[in-house]
């Protein structure tokens, strides 16, 4: 009991960590280096790309870069994880589900048959939702707040929103703790379960009710700060900055497409080519 | 030097949706080079007249508005608040909320590149050094603590280059080491920029310190403005608003006709003042030192070899205790006091059993932390948070009393409730949602909550934090009421004037472990240990030490029974 406790314990505020880490510390990423304007571009046309393929093992090349991608983006282990597991249950619900349906209905092959074969035919559409998750994950873990906010905000979305990510980049941490805090809280004036079930079932359920019960004082806490951040921005000349030239003009003006990213663009299309040619 | 003048004349205001103007024609002049404080009573209208310095009152605020607001040539009707806040800077009482953007050099030069000042850059970094935060310009805001936060909001209004600056009660929201460095910043500021400070503050001994003027707000008009010495010294006024002059003064106005006055016949404000004003005592005869309790009490909580952290985003992992081992006892008065991150919120934290540390045990009634549940230890242990806001997850404070006793199926909940309910005097707001009450009282509702469960142990981070010295007053008279219902109390705090008043046993912490676990007599007499945890003892102390009476008194009234006794002999 002692052993599993202290291993929630380093987890949960490890995990924490880990997260932050993936949304904050983009200094040794790959994709950061890049102007934000082409890697947001990039990511759109990745997410399309893989819908053209339809064999497994261009698929395969491709989720194997893309993964490579997530390592040197320094993404989290515990959110791709999550992302995979993700995939995988999902797909092989449908998987298992059909195959029994097929040998209830007498198909020829039996039970283990079915399911290989419908495997074998889902492979290609569970990598390509792999990829496209891992591809958009690592596209935005990897920029940094401030570049993705400059690198929409040239594309055209509304400075209001930029705005807000970056706000909630500088919210985020503060919110986590606080909730922390309140489920903590709520725990100490609690009962937790008496029996605590098969692998302790029921007490994570009782966690888990917790963990919803703490979102209203959250959501409350957040409006009362807002009234303030709302005074604050008006003193810091924020609506006078939205339709101000000059003002769009500083945050924009250091943007500029280097040599790198136009090759990054033009190696990866060369990638999607040779696979396609070649695999 | 500047030369600009903040004028009111007949300012009327009226917040929608109210019956009764906030301010009634009030009228003021304050001038750019002086460091202003503005004081008054709860509601008087005092942050309201502040605003509207700055234009939030009335392009912000939509009330009925009349009068006249200059700031200079600027009529602050006619501009609006962007143009304003350029030569009138404002850091919000709730700093942390004023910060907008992840990075604080990026939220520094915020309000510049919002203007379209292309030397946004070098505006920023003379604003970080001028607050002396050069050092962390490219770290996180999160990542700082709550001082250097609050210095990074007044770099932010000192990118602008503003003619006034205006604090909101700095300190209010910071403990009393990082207030004092935060006025030593602005005198600074004020005294190499000739910028004018404005500060509203309840903490006359800051305002002794530090100020120039003094301007009190009373029924929605500025009652008078007057030299800082002349202000603190209409003590009456003072106390009818619920404020409390610095404790040298209160001192002085018990002393006989004649003693504890200066030369022009008023009395002290500051501990200097004091000094040249009171007549030296020779020192008594020491009284016995009481015993630190130990020995024949049990020891309810045991902490053994404990060494605890936590992982940082780029520092690896940080650890806050080493092998730290610490006994409390039945009947224990505790109060653990250091510097922030010196481990006191870690140390609580750990005995209610949420953290089980990294190597060591701790031991609470009996029950090892590693093998208990929090939620059983909560039995007999009762956390009350720093922030009494997280204590509130229903929607009146009736029923955050009895949440408790209603999830353990108590036979006599609305007895119970009813009871701790009078005894803490919280009738009137038992019925309201404690999210909306007065700091103060949330204090006493989340008191209130703890209590309903009949702790034997209660532990209690900063229960005085954020209030003004009414509150605080009440605060430690609820504490010493509620010995009566358990055993064991333990604070962490920065408010020496609640140690000296309250605690029977002072454990410091230092960034090498426990520094001193003494009576608080004791830990007064030793100036480098409190200067070590970054403690400043309170002025009843500190002129005790200065007027060379050997061990020092702890209260005023103390203290004037020594001066008393002098004269008559």
């Amino acid at each position: 009991m002692g052993y599993l406790d202290a291993l929630r314990n380093i987890t949960i505020a490890d995990i924490k960590v880990d997260l932050m880490r993936t949304a904050y510390d983009n200094d040794d990423a790959l994709l950061n280096r890049f102007d934000p304007r082409i890697v947001i571009i990039w990511s759109a046309i990745f997410v399309v790309v893989p819908w053209f393929f339809y064999e497994p093992e261009p698929l395969f090349a491709m989720l194997v870069a893309s993964l490579l991608l997530a390592y040197l983006s320094q993404t989290s282990i515990y959110l791709l994880g999550l992302l995979i597991w993700g995939s995988i249950s999902n797909i092989g619900f449908i998987v298992i589900l059909s195959s029994v349906v097929y040998w209830w209905e007498g198909g020829s092959g039996g039970l283990q048959g079915a399911v290989v074969d419908n495997s074998v035919a889902l492979l290609p559409f569970t990598m390509k939702l792999t990829v496209i998750s891992v591809v958009s994950l690592a596209a935005f873990s990897a920029m940094s707040p401030k570049k993705l906010a400059k690198g929409l905000l040239s594309l055209g979305v509304p400075r209001p929103f930029t705005f807000a990510i970056a706000y909630g980049y500088r919210m985020m941490p503060v919110l986590l703790e606080e909730y922390h805090d309140l489920v903590n809280s709520l725990r100490l004036r609690n009962r937790a379960p008496e029996n605590r079930g098969l692998l302790r079932w029921r007490y994570y359920f009782y966690l888990l009710k917790l963990s919803i019960k703490a979102f209203y004082p959250m959501t409350f806490n957040v409006a009362k700060r807002s009234r303030v951040t709302v005074e604050a921005m008006e003193t810091k000349g924020f609506s006078h900055s939205l339709c101000n030239e000059d003002s769009r003009e500083l945050r924009l003006g250091d943007l500029e497409i280097l040599p790198r990213d136009v090759t990054f663009m033009l190696v990866s299309l060369l990638f999607v080519v040779v696979v396609a040619v070649f695999l | 030097m500047n030369s600009t003048t903040i004028t009111v004349e007949d300012l009327t205001f009226r917040y929608p949706g109210s019956d009764e103007p906030v301010l009634q024609s009030a009228s003021v002049e304050i001038n750019a080079g002086e460091f202003t404080a503005i004081i008054g009573g709860n509601g008087s209208g005092k942050t309201t007249l502040c605003k509207a310095f700055n234009g939030l009152v009335p392009h912000f605020f939509n009330g009925t508005f009349d009068g006249r607001v200059s700031v200079g040539d600027t009529v602050t009707t006619e501009s609006d608040v962007s143009e304003l806040s350029r030569t009138v800077g404002y850091v919000f009482q709730d700093f942390e909320n004023q910060l907008v953007q992840p990075i604080v050099r990026d939220d520094v030069a915020f309000a510049a590149k919002n203007h379209g000042l292309k030397d946004y850059q070098a505006r920023a970094m003379d604003a970080l050094e001028a607050v002396g935060l050069k050092d962390v310009a490219d770290r996180f805001i999160w990542e700082l603590s709550g001082g250097q936060q609050h210095l990074v909001a007044l770099a932010g209004v000192l990118a602008m280059d503003p003619e006034f600056i205006i604090v909101d009660e700095p300190a209010a929201q910071l403990d009393p080491h990082n207030a004092r460095q935060t006025y030593e910043q602005l005198r600074e500021i004020q005294q190499d920029t000739g910028v004018g400070v404005i500060v509203i503050e309840h903490h006359t001994e800051f305002i002794g310190d530090y100020c120039d003027r003094l301007a009190m707000v009373a029924d929605g008009d500025v009652a008078w403005a007057a030299p800082v010495e002349v202000g603190l010294n209409r003590v009456e006024e003072l106390l009818s608003a619920d404020i409390h002059p610095p404790q040298v003064t209160q001192i002085a106005r018990q002393l006989p006709e004649g003693d504890g006055t200066l030369p022009n016949g008023r009395f002290p404000v500051t501990v200097e003042q004091a000094v040249d004003a009171f007549p030296t005592a020779t020192s008594k005869e020491n009284q016995p030192v009481k015993s630190d309790g130990g020995g024949s009490n049990e020891a309810l909580i045991s902490v053994n070899n404990v060494t605890h952290g936590y992982p940082t985003l780029r520092e690896g992992r940080k650890t806050v205790l080493d092998s730290f081992g610490l006994e409390l006892y039945a009947g224990d008065r505790v109060a653990l006091v250091g510097a922030n991150g010196a481990g006191k919120s870690t140390l609580l934290r750990l005995l209610t059993g949420l953290e089980s540390p990294d190597e060591g045990t701790v031991t609470v009634l009996d029950n090892d932390t590693n093998e208990t549940l929090p939620e059983e230890l909560a039995e007999e242990t009762v956390y009350i948070h720093q922030n009494p806001e997280e204590m509130f997850v229903e929607e009146t404070v009736r029923e955050d009393i009895a949440y408790y006793l209603e999830n353990r199926d108590d036979p006599n909940v609305d007895e119970r409730v009813t009871d701790v309910v009078k005894f803490l005097d919280l009738e009137d707001i038992a019925d309201r949602d404690g999210r909306l009450l007065s700091i103060g009282q949330q204090r006493r509702a989340s008191l209130a909550i703890g209590l309903a469960t009949d702790p034997t142990i209660v532990l209690l981070d900063e229960p005085t934090g954020s209030l003004d010295l009414q509150s605080r007053r009440e605060v430690t008279q609820m504490l010493s009421r509620s010995e009566t219902r358990t055993e064991t109390v333990v604070v962490a705090t920065h408010d020496l004037q609640l140690v000296a008043e309250w605690a029977d046993r002072v454990i410091v912490l230092g960034p090498t472990g426990i520094l001193a676990d003494e009576t608080p007599q004791s830990v007064f007499e030793q100036p480098e240990l409190l200067e070590q945890a970054h403690l400043r003892p309170p002025q009843v102390v500190e002129l005790s030490g200065r007027l060379g009476i050997d061990s020092p008194s702890l209260t005023t009234a103390e203290i004037v029974d020594r001066l008393t006794t002098q004269e008559g002999r």
